[in-house]
């Protein structure tokens, strides 16, 4: 799932030679250390409140040379935690994954859901000072639905867009136009990587409306924001924030513990524990993440249903959240979207740890013999490798040898990724229609399990174009049924996100959209000490 | 040179004591283990299971490190007989052959040399999917061979020219049995020392291939593969890379002081 939200552990392919490691973190903070007019806060003492600058300095994995400020196209974790410091989405997600009112003070659908009017909140302004307007708004989506290269979150919308009728109504007003009712766009533009641009937007000095001004950018190392004065939210406390690429999460760890950073996102669950033992504070967060195991529905021996429904009995889910996720996480159904509020995951039948039905189902099928080879990477990111080694054993116990092939992350993504009869892969948190348009219906991008079930995509279709809430609830419902019962993805387990932050800062806490806080760096505040 | 003998010099029997205790612990230790290769016995990197803690997914790290020496040893044994086999074939003909055929082979052995071994076999494992115990096999043992060739020639040449090989060849012995029968003798000793030295080697390559995630077998528990999988950890629960290095530690050790007792007494021969 290279366009969505990247692994945040180990990459191998993307891991650019330029990235920390922990023999060069102690320099660097040094060197930071001295350029800055304060020592860097956070370090064994805490920021001194009549200090020239105030930094925050966050640690993240999974960055490289191909590392971007694009507010569109952000991959890796690092690349989204900059575009949200710069720029926001007309509507954004809260805490507990809602949609409320981002730069947009409202979004109204017309009676079709063919037209969407987005007014634009007063006062708002780029970092260059010039308020935002309806032409901003208008040059952001022809870039987003440009057809040619849409930005993955309007990947579906892009086809039915009538850009020749969009139009900025006046100065706060955008109306967006649709050859077909799309009646849940007002979910779709919260996403984190449809940022609202001004119309001279140069990628290489980028200005947004976000609580952080861009000022150094260099890809696979370092990127330097400066608080902006004139934010209409939540002021940042900090004067300066540095977002700095690591090659793993060990150095990341030991830069945070020895006070060099203050904040770090993606930790493995492991190193929960150790962190607090040693001072800094663990954030977790339940996000609707998952690391499924992927069938092709049209390759033997997957093609066969009770093939399908025998593995998923043949996953011990509570093991493997045990294991696998060291108990960061919850067990899931098979159901993806766990904070939809249409999701029914938790009230359809729990798919139990069953060998023997599983064996019955199998001998049904005349694959007594089962055996399948597990394609898996650690580029995948924790949890993959983990749970893949966990199923042979499981599976073993109703007799179904799997063969783990664990290829490297740049095989296991490239010219063969999306082919693999069985495999794994990576999902972050997404309302339920926009994730299904990404793996599931006949025409989605990513679509790892070859899932094309007619009645599936018609239900998905009819759910986005729908302005009857009851009548969508109900096509969702169904759409989950099917899958639950046919589909060919195994989700086990739901992750949870764990973040560190130095006892020397507060103000960040849980989010289920995004890592550390959803990235809501302008919330961290330096705990003030005598 | 009978064993008796060889055990009086420390380093040998020192070096000995040292190979069969891993061996023995290698062969021996799936017998002994306290929980099962795969068995999960607590969660992951804590002090469950037994006195070393458990792995990346909950696996007892003691009962692991018993199974996972057959593999590294197997396939280091068997890649160090190719490789010395290789190696001496091509050595001894190329010394006793001379001429051209002297010329190409140290020459096709200068290329390989100039390149890491552990070079060459990253671009051939990097190149498959996953790579099977064979490959691995022919890859290490491939790798040693211009070591063990260059080895073997020297030895060899300065036979070749002696007056038994001279007789051998007057009363019309034929070439293969010269190589065996008048050469072959000879170069037992330091033939010896230096296979003890690439299957040091070969142990090395080996673990390392698994460190590097070459896997046979993802799941399986395999001293190299160990060190992989709780590398991140390290800071947490160290043993479950610790104990396995230690092992692999151990037992070059114990090779590298056979051979090197070995080739002492090759050059107290020689001289």
């Amino acid at each position: 799932m290279p366009n969505d939200v990247a692994a945040s552990s180990t990459p191998g392919a993307r891991r650019p030679a330029s990235t920390l490691s922990r023999r060069r973190v102690l320099g660097l903070g040094a060197a930071l250390g001295g350029a800055s007019a304060l020592s860097l806060a956070g370090c064994s003492t805490a920021p001194s409140s009549d200090a020239v600058t105030s930094q925050l300095i966050h640690g993240a994995t999974g960055g490289g040379l191909k590392d971007t400020v694009d507010p569109h196209f952000p991959v890796t974790f690092p690349d989204i935690a900059r575009c949200t410091q710069l720029y926001e989405p007309l509507m954004r997600f809260n805490a507990a994954y809602e949609v409320e009112p981002g730069l947009a003070e409202s979004a109204e659908m017309n009676a079709d859901g063919t037209e969407w009017t987005f007014r634009l909140r007063q006062g708002v302004t780029f970092h260059n000072g010039r308020p935002v307007t309806g032409e901003d708004v208008k040059f952001s989506f022809e870039r987003m639905l440009d057809p040619k290269n849409p930005a993955a979150y309007l990947s579906d919308v892009a086809p039915i867009a009538d850009l020749s009728a969009c139009k900025a109504l006046d100065a706060r007003t955008y109306k967006l136009v649709l050859k077909e009712p799309y009646t849940i766009m007002d979910r779709v533009v919260a996403a984190y990587s449809l940022g609202i641009i001004p119309t001279d937007f140069n990628l290489n000095k980028p200005v947004g409306t976000g609580p952080w001004k861009f000022e150094k950018f260099v890809p696979g190392q370092r990127s330097v924001f400066s608080r902006f004065d004139g934010y209409w939210d939540v002021q940042a406390s900090y004067d300066e924030l540095v977002i700095l690429d690591f090659a793993d999460d060990a150095a990341k760890v030991n830069a945070l513990l020895a006070g060099q950073l203050q904040t770090v996102d993606s930790l493995p669950a492991y190193l929960a524990g150790s962190i607090e033992r040693q001072g800094a504070r663990t954030l977790v967060s339940e996000t609707g993440g998952w690391v499924p195991f992927t069938m092709r529905v049209d390759t033997a021996p997957f093609n066969d249903v009770r093939v399908r429904q025998a593995m998923r009995m043949l996953v011990d889910r509570k093991q493997m959240i045990d294991q696998a996720l060291n108990g960061f996480g919850r067990v899931a159904n098979d159901v993806y979207s766990p904070f939809d509020p249409d999701y029914i995951g938790d009230q359809l039948p729990q798919h139990e740890y069953d060998p023997e039905h599983a064996k019955a189902l199998l001998r049904q099928a005349g694959h007594s013999d089962l055996q399948v080879e597990l394609v898996t990477s650690s580029g995948i990111g924790a949890g993959a490798v983990e749970s893949a080694n966990l199923i042979v054993q499981q599976a073993a116990k109703a007799g179904v040898k799997v063969r783990v092939n664990k290829v490297d992350g740049s095989i296991f993504y490239g010219d063969q990724y999306l082919t693999w009869p069985f495999a794994q892969d990576f999902w972050y948190t997404r309302l339920y229609i926009p994730q299904a348009v990404a793996c599931a219906v006949k025409t989605a991008p990513y679509n790892e399990t070859h899932f094309e079930h007619p009645r599936f995509t018609q239900l998905i279709d009819a759910a986005r174009s729908t302005t009857d809430e009851a009548r969508r609830r109900r096509y969702l419902q169904e759409a989950q049924e099917i899958e639950h019962n046919e589909g060919g993805l195994i989700i086990w387990g739901f992750k949870n996100q764990v973040d560190a932050v130095s006892q020397f800062v507060t103000g960040l806490k849980p989010y289920r959209e995004l890592p550390m806080a959803s990235f809501h760096f302008n919330h961290a505040k330096p705990v003030e000490t005598r | 040179m009978n064993l008796r003998s060889l055990l009086r010099d420390p380093k040998i029997l020192i070096g000995g004591l040292l190979t069969v205790l891993i061996i023995a612990l290698a062969v021996f230790g799936p017998f002994v283990a306290p929980h099962g290769e795969y068995e999960i016995v607590g969660r992951p990197y804590t002090n469950e299971g037994s006195f070393l803690g458990t792995d990346y997914i909950g696996q007892d790290v003691w009962s692991r490190v018993l199974y996972g020496g057959r593999s590294v040893l197997v396939i280091a044994l068997l890649a160090t007989l190719l490789g010395v086999a290789i190696g001496v074939l091509l050595g001894v003909l190329a010394a006793y052959v001379g001429g051209w055929l002297d010329e190409i082979v140290m020459r096709l052995n200068d290329v390989l040399l100039a390149f890491p071994q552990i070079l060459i076999a990253l671009l051939v494992l990097s190149s498959v999917d996953q790579p099977t115990w064979w490959m691995i096999v022919l890859i290490v043992g491939i790798s040693h061979a211009p070591r063990v060739a260059r080895m073997a020639r020297g030895v060899a040449l300065t036979y070749v020219t002696r007056d038994f090989v001279t007789a051998a060849e007057a009363i019309g012995e034929p070439r293969w049995r010269i190589l065996l029968a008048e050469l072959g003798p000879n170069l037992v000793v330091p033939l010896l020392a230096e296979a003890g030295l690439r299957l040091t080697y070969s142990i090395g390559m080996v673990a390392g291939i698994g460190f590097l995630g070459f896997a046979t077998d993802p799941g399986a528990a395999d001293w190299g593969q160990m060190t992989n999988e709780n590398r991140l950890a390290l800071l947490v629960q160290p043993w479950g890379v610790l104990a396995p290095v230690i092992i692999i530690a151990l037992f070059t050790i114990g090779t590298n002081l056979i051979a090197d007792g070995l080739g002492e007494r090759a050059a107290k021969g020689a001289a």
